[in-house]
C-alpha cells in the first residue's frame, strides 16, 4: 500500500512501530517488528439492535450465531439418531417409525451432522470467533459478506428443515444421496424431499463460499505485525487448511447437486441409466451413476478432513495450554495438516471399492489412502509426546482432549483396515464402517468441540463453566459414546449391514440382539447426559465464576484483548504486536510459566525461548 | 514489478503495446483453432492442435490480461498448484469412462 | 515505507519463501478484494472443471453416437453450411471484450476516467452481444428439437450437457454484464476518484475494483476457451 493511501484512510495511525523502533533505545534491535503494511481496517459499527445483534457485521457475533444455529440443527440430528436407535434396538416398539421414516431419519441425521452441524460449527462458529482474534485482526476482511454468509447458512437450514414438512417428507436416500434411487419413486421423499435437500446444499455451498473467502483472506492478508504464518496457533492452521479444502471440494458437491436437480426436474440423464421400473421403461437412459459417486466423494473425502483438521488444530492448542508445555514438533504439525489437506484430494475413491468402478483404481486409492495415514499418525505421536512428562492440569478441557486422542486413534486404526481393498470389501456397508467414521469424525471432533467450549466459554461470556458438572458430562459422554460405537466393530465383523431397517430373522441377528439393545440404551443415556452440558452453560451464563483476564494463562492473542469479552474491533486503540509463537510455556529462565505472544524479547532476556 | 500498488507512480502501468499484442495473438490463435475444425483434422492431430491452442490462449489470458505474469510467485503458486487435483481427477475419469463404456459394450451387446 | 516497497523484494521462488515467511500478508501488495476474487475464481474453476469432467465422462461412456458438433452448430450462409460459424463469431466477440476490459483496467489505474468508462461500456456491450448470440443458438437448437432430456441427433446427454454448461457459462456472462454496466456508471460518475462509500457495504470505492471486475471478466473468457475446445471442437 502506498503512503498516500495509508494516510487517507487511517483514522488511528498504524505507524506506531516506526516510533517504537526508533525511540526505544537499547531494546531497539531485539524488539524490532516490521512496520504495518496496511492501513487500519475501516469498520462498520452497528447502532441499532438489528445491526448489532441480527444483521451484525462483527465476526464474533456471527460466530456465535453460526454456533447456535449449528447446535440447533445438531440437536435435531441427535433426536433423529435416538429414533433410529430405538428401531434398531427394539424393532417395531415405536409404531410411528416405519421403514420409510427410518430411511428419512438416517439420511437427515447423516447430512445434518456432517454438513450443517460439524462443518458449520467448526468453520462458521469457531472460525469466525477465533480467526480475527488469533491473528490479531480487527475483524474479518469483508464483514458485510461475512454477515450475508451466515444468513445464507440460515436459509439453507430453514430449507432443510422445511423438507420435514413437505408432502412425502424429507429424502430417504442416505446422506450420500446416490442416484438413481435418490430420485426414483419408491425412495421416501423422492419428490419434494430430495429437491429441497439439493437446494439447501447449494445454498449452503454459496453461503460457505462467502464465509470461506473471509477466513482465508483474513488469515493470509490481515495478520497483525509480527504474526508470521509459522507463529499462528495450530487452531488457525487447522481452520485455514480446512477452509481451503472446502473452497476446492464444495464445487464438486455443487455440481453434483445441480446435475441431480436437473435429472429430477427436467428429466435429463446425467446420472440415470436406462431403468425398468415396475415393468415400465423410464425415459431415462445412458447416464452414469458412478459419475455421481466420483463427484460426491471428490467432495466427500475432503469434507471429512474439513471436519477433522480444525479439530486437530484446536486440540493441539488445548493440549499445549493445559499441559503447560509447548506443542511437540510445531512445524511438523503444520506440515502434517497441510499435507493431509493436499493428499485428501487424491484418495476419494476408497469410498467406492464396491461400486463397480474401474478395478485398477483400487491400487491407486489404497496406496494414497495408506499414505495419508502417515501424517495423521505423526500428529498423534506429537500429541502424546506433548503430554509426556508435562505439567498436566487434569481439568475438563484436558479430559476431553485425552478422550479425543483415544477415540481418534481407535477410528484411525479402523480406517487403515478399510483402506485396503481386500479387507474393505467384506466390511464395506457394515456396522464396521459406521463404527469407523463415528469414532473418527463423530466422537473425536465432538470431544474437541466440547473441550473447546469449556476452554473458550470464559472468553466469550466472561464466566467459567462449572468444573464439577463438566467432569460428570465428560465421563457420561466418553464412556457412553464408547459403549455405543465400540460394539459396532463387532457387529460389523459378524456382518450386520448398515442402513437396514430391521434384521427380521436373519441368522446373525440372535447374537446381535442384546448388543443392539445395549447400544440403544447407551445412546439414549449419552444423548440425555448432554442436558448436563446445556444446564451448565445456561446456569454459568449468569452465576458462573467470573473469569477475569486470561484465566487459563494462555499465550495466544485471543486472551490478550483489552476488554474481556472482546469488543467490536477487538483491540481497542492499538493493534497488538507479536514477538513469538503461542507455545512458550514453562520456558527455562522465565519468571512465569507462560510468555504471551505479545511479550517483547527485551522483557524475557534470560528465558531460553524457542526461536520462532 | 507490480503496477497496482504504486498508485502515485501512475506511469508504471504496462505499456498499451503489450495488451494489443496479446489481443492480436488471441485472435490469431482463435482463428487457428477454428481452422482445426474447418479443415476437419481428425484423430491425434486434431487433439494435439486443439489442446495446444487452448492452453496457449488460456495461458496468455491468465498471464497478461489477468496480470498473473506480473504477480509475485506466492500468488501464482497458490493459484496453480490446486490444479494438480483437477489433473488427477481428469486422468482418472478418462480411465473410468473407458471402463464404463467397455462394460456396457460387454454386457449389452456381446451379452454377459 | 521503504521496508515494504515491492520493488526491493526479491522475486521468484526466493521471494515466495520470503513472502510466505513474513508477517502480515502472504501476497505482498495484493489488495484483499483482489485476493478474494482470485480465490473465488479458483473455486469457480473447480466448478467448471467438474462440469467439463462430467461431460467428458458422459460423452465417452454413452454407447449412443454423439452428434457431430461441427454440423449441428453450422450456419447456412447463402445456402452453404459453414461449420461452427456462430461459435467462431461468439469467440471473437468475447475475446474482443476481454481486450477492451484489459485496457479499461490499464486506464483505470492511470485515472483516465473517460477512457476507462467507455472501455467498460464497450466490454459490457460485447458481453451483451455474446449473450444475445447464445440465446439465438439456444433457440435454434430448441427449434431443431434438441432438449435437455432428448436429442434427435444422437445421445441424450448431448442436449443435457450443452444446455447445462453453456447455461452456466452464460449466467456468468450475464452477471458480468450487469456488473460492467453498473461499474461503467460508477466510473463516469467518478466514484473511484472520490472514494465514495458503497451502498451495501459502506466501504470506500477504489480503482482496484476495476481490476477485480476485469479478473472476473477474463475468467469468463478463459472458461469459454475451454468450452470451445472441449465442447465444440472435440
Ligand atoms: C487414518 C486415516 C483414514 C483412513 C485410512 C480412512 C479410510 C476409510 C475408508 C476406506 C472408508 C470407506 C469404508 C467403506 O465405505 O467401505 C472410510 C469411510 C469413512 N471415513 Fe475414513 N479413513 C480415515 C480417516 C477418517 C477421518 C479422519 C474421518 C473424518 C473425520 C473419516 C470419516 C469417514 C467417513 C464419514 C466415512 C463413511 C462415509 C460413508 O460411507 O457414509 N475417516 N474411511
Ligand atoms: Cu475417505
Amino acid at each position: 500500500m502506498s503512503d498516500e493511501y495509508n494516510q487517507k484512510n487511517t483514522p488511528i495511525k498504524a505507524q506506531s512501530s516506526e516510533i517504537t523502533s526508533s525511540s526505544s533505545g537499547s531494546s531497539k534491535d531485539i524488539d524490532y517488528v516490521r512496520p504495518a503494511e496496511l492501513p487500519e481496517q475501516d469498520l462498520y459499527h452497528g447502532h441499532s439492535f438489528i445491526t448489532k445483534w441480527i444483521f451484525c457485521q462483527d465476526a464474533k457475533v456471527i460466530g456465535v450465531q453460526y454456533f447456535l444455529t449449528a447446535v440447533f440443527t445438531g440437536i435435531v440430528g441427535l433426536v433423529l439418531s435416538w429414533l433410529m436407535r430405538l428401531q434398531l434396538g427394539f424393532p417395531e416398539l415405536v409404531p410411528f417409525i416405519t421403514a420409510e421414516h427410518y430411511y428419512q431419519f438416517v439420511t437427515m441425521h447423516g447430512m445434518i451432522m456432517v454438513v450443517y452441524f460439524l462443518t458449520a460449527l467448526f468453520l462458521g462458529g469457531f472460525g469466525n470467533y477465533l480467526i480475527p482474534l488469533m491473528v490479531g485482526a480487527r475483524d474479518m476482511v469483508f464483514p458485510y459478506v461475512n454477515m450475508v454468509s451466515f444468513w445464507m447458512f440460515f436459509i439453507a437450514v430453514c430449507v432443510l428443515m422445511a423438507s420435514f414438512f413437505v408432502p412425502g417428507g424429507p429424502t430417504g436416500a442416505g446422506w450420500t444421496l446416490y442416484p438413481p434411487q435418490a430420485i426414483l419413486p419408491g425412495t421416501p421423499g423422492s419428490n419434494m424431499g430430495i429437491i429441497l435437500m439439493l437446494v439447501s446444499l447449494s445454498l449452503f455451498v454459496i453461503g460457505f463460499t462467502m464465509g470461506g473467502l473471509n477466513y482465508l483472506i483474513t488469515i493470509l492478508q490481515a495478520r497483525t505485525r509480527g504474526m508470521t504464518l509459522m507463529r499462528m496457533p495450530l487452531t488457525i492452521w487447522g481452520i485455514f487448511t480446512a477452509t481451503a479444502l472446502a473452497m476446492l471440494a464444495f464445487p464438486a458437491l455443487l455440481v453434483s447437486c445441480i446435475m441431480m436437480t436437473l435429472d429430477k426436474m427436467l428429466g435429463t440423464s446425467f446420472f440415470m441409466p436406462t431403468i425398468v421400473q415396475a415393468g415400465e421403461v423410464l425415459s431415462y437412459g445412458g447416464g452414469s451413476p458412478v459419475l455421481f459417486q466420483h463427484l460426491f466423494w471428490f467432495f466427500g473425502h475432503p469434507e471429512v478432513y474439513i471436519v477433522a483438521l480444525p479439530a486437530f488444530g484446536i486440540v493441539s492448542d488445548l493440549i499445549s495450554v493445559h499441559a503447560r508445555k509447548n506443542i511437540f514438533g510445531y512445524r511438523m504439525m503444520v506440515w502434517a495438516i497441510v499435507g493431509i489437506g493436499a493428499l485428501s484430494f487424491f484418495v476419494w475413491a476408497h469410498h467406492m471399492y464396491v461400486s463397480g468402478m474401474n478395478p485398477w483404481f483400487g491400487f491407486f486409492f489404497a496406496t494414497t489412502t495408506l499414505i495419508i495415514a502417515v501424517p495423521t499418525a505423526l500428529k498423534v505421536y506429537n500429541w502424546i509426546i506433548t503430554l509426556f512428562r508435562a505439567n498436566i492440569r487434569m481439568n475438563t478441557v484436558m479430559l476431553f482432549c485425552l478422550g479425543f486422542i483415544v477415540t481418534f486413534v481407535n477410528g484411525g486404526i479402523t480406517g487403515i483396515f478399510l483402506g485396503n481393498v481386500a479387507v474393505d470389501i467384506p466390511l464395506s456397508d457394515t456396522y464396521f464402517v459406521i463404527a469407523h467414521f463415528h469414532m473418527v469424525m463423530g466422537i473425536a471432533p465432538l470431544m474437541v468441540i466440547m473441550g473447546a467450549v469449556y476452554h473458550w466459554f470464559p472468553l466469550v461470556t466472561g464466566r467459567m463453566l462449572s468444573e464439577k458438572l463438566g467432569k460428570w458430562h465428560f465421563w457420561f459422554t466418553f464412556l457412553g459414546a464408547y459403549s455405543i460405537y465400540f460394539p459396532m466393530h463387532y457387529l460389523g465383523f459378524i456382518g450386520v449391514p448398515r442402513r437396514y431397517f430391521e434384521m427380521y430373522d436373519s441368522p446373525y441377528v440372535t447374537s446381535a440382539i442384546g448388543m443392539n439393545e445395549f447400544i440403544t440404551v447407551a445412546a439414549l443415556i449419552v444423548g440425555f447426559s448432554q442436558l448436563i452440558f446445556i444446564y451448565n452453560i445456561v446456569v454459568s451464563l449468569s452465576i458462573g465464576k467470573p473469569a477475569g483476564k486470561n484465566p487459563w494463562k494462555a499465550n495466544s492473542l485471543e486472551w490478550l484483548t483489552p476488554e474481556v469479552p472482546p469488543a467490536h474491533g477487538n483491540w481497542g486503540e492499538k493493534l497488538p504486536v507479536i514477538h513469538r509463537w503461542p507455545y512458550d510455556f514453562n520456558v527455562p529462565g522465565a519468571k512465569e510459566d507462560y510468555i504471551t505472544q505479545t511479550t517483547p524479547p527485551s522483557e524475557v532476556i534470560s528465558a531460553e525461548v524457542e526461536k520462532t | 514489478m507490480d503496477e497496482i500498488e504504486n498508485k502515485e507512480t501512475v506511469a508504471s502501468t504496462h505499456k498499451i503495446g503489450i495488451y494489443l499484442w496479446i489481443w492480436g495473438l488471441l485472435f490469431v490463435l482463435s482463428f487457428f483453432s477454428y481452422m482445426v475444425d474447418w479443415f476437419q483434422f481428425q484423430g491425434l492431430l486434431r487433439w494435439t492442435l486443439i489442446l495446444i491452442f487452448m492452453f496457449l490462449k488460456a495461458g496468455l489470458i491468465m498471464a497478461f490480461f489477468m496480470h498473473l505474469f506480473w504477480e509475485r510467485y506466492a500468488l501464482v503458486n497458490v493459484l496453480l498448484w490446486p490444479m494438480t487435483a483437477i489433473a488427477c481427477f481428469i486422468g482418472l475419469m478418462v480411465a473410468e469412462a473407458k471402463y464404463t463404456v467397455f462394460t456396457r459394450l460387454l454386457y449389452f451387446f456381446i451379452g454377459g | 515505507m521503504s521496508d515494504n516497497s515491492l520493488k526491493n523484494l526479491p522475486g521468484g521462488f526466493k521471494g515466495m519463501s520470503q513472502d510466505m515467511g513474513s508477517d502480515q500478508t502472504a501476497f505482498k501488495g495484493v489488495q484483499w478484494g483482489k485476493v478474494m476474487m482470485w480465490i473465488f475464481l479458483l473455486s469457480d474453476t473447480f466448478i467448471f472443471s467438474c462440469f467439463l469432467i462430467s461431460y467428458m465422462k458422459g460423452r465417452t461412456s454413452t454407447v449412443v453416437d454423439w452428434p457431430n458438433t461441427s454440423e449441428v452448430f453450422s450456419l447456412h450462409v447463402n445456402g452453404v453450411a459453414v461449420p461452427l460459424l456462430l461459435i467462431a463469431i461468439m469467440t471473437f466477440v468475447l475475446i474482443t471484450s476481454s481486450g477492451t476490459m484489459a485496457l479499461a483496467v490499464k486506464y483505470g489505474y492511470e485515472k483516465n476516467r473517460k477512457m476507462c468508462g467507455w472501455l467498460i461500456l464497450a466490454t459490457a456491450i460485447g458481453g451483451l452481444t455474446f449473450v444475445g448470440m447464445q440465446a439465438f443458438e439456444w433457440s435454434k437448437l430448441i427449434h431443431e428439437g434438441v432438449r435437455p432430456w432428448e436429442n434427435p441427433f444422437g445421445a441424450k446427454q448431448f442436449g443435457s450437457f450443452f444446455f447445462m454448461i453453456t447455461g452456466f457459462h452464460g449466467t456468468h456472462v450475464s452477471i458480468g454484464v450487469i456488473f460492467l454496466f453498473i461499474y461503467s456508471r460508477k466510473v463516469f460518475r467518478g466514484d473511484f476518484d472520490k472514494g465514495k462509500r458503497g451502498f451495501f457495504t459502506s466501504m470506500k470505492s477504489d480503482y482496484v475494483a476495476i481490476e477485480i471486475l476485469g479478473l472476473y471478466w477474463h475468467f469468463v473468457d478463459l472458461v469459454w476457451v475451454f468450452i470451445f475446445a472441449f465442447f465444440y471442437l472435440w
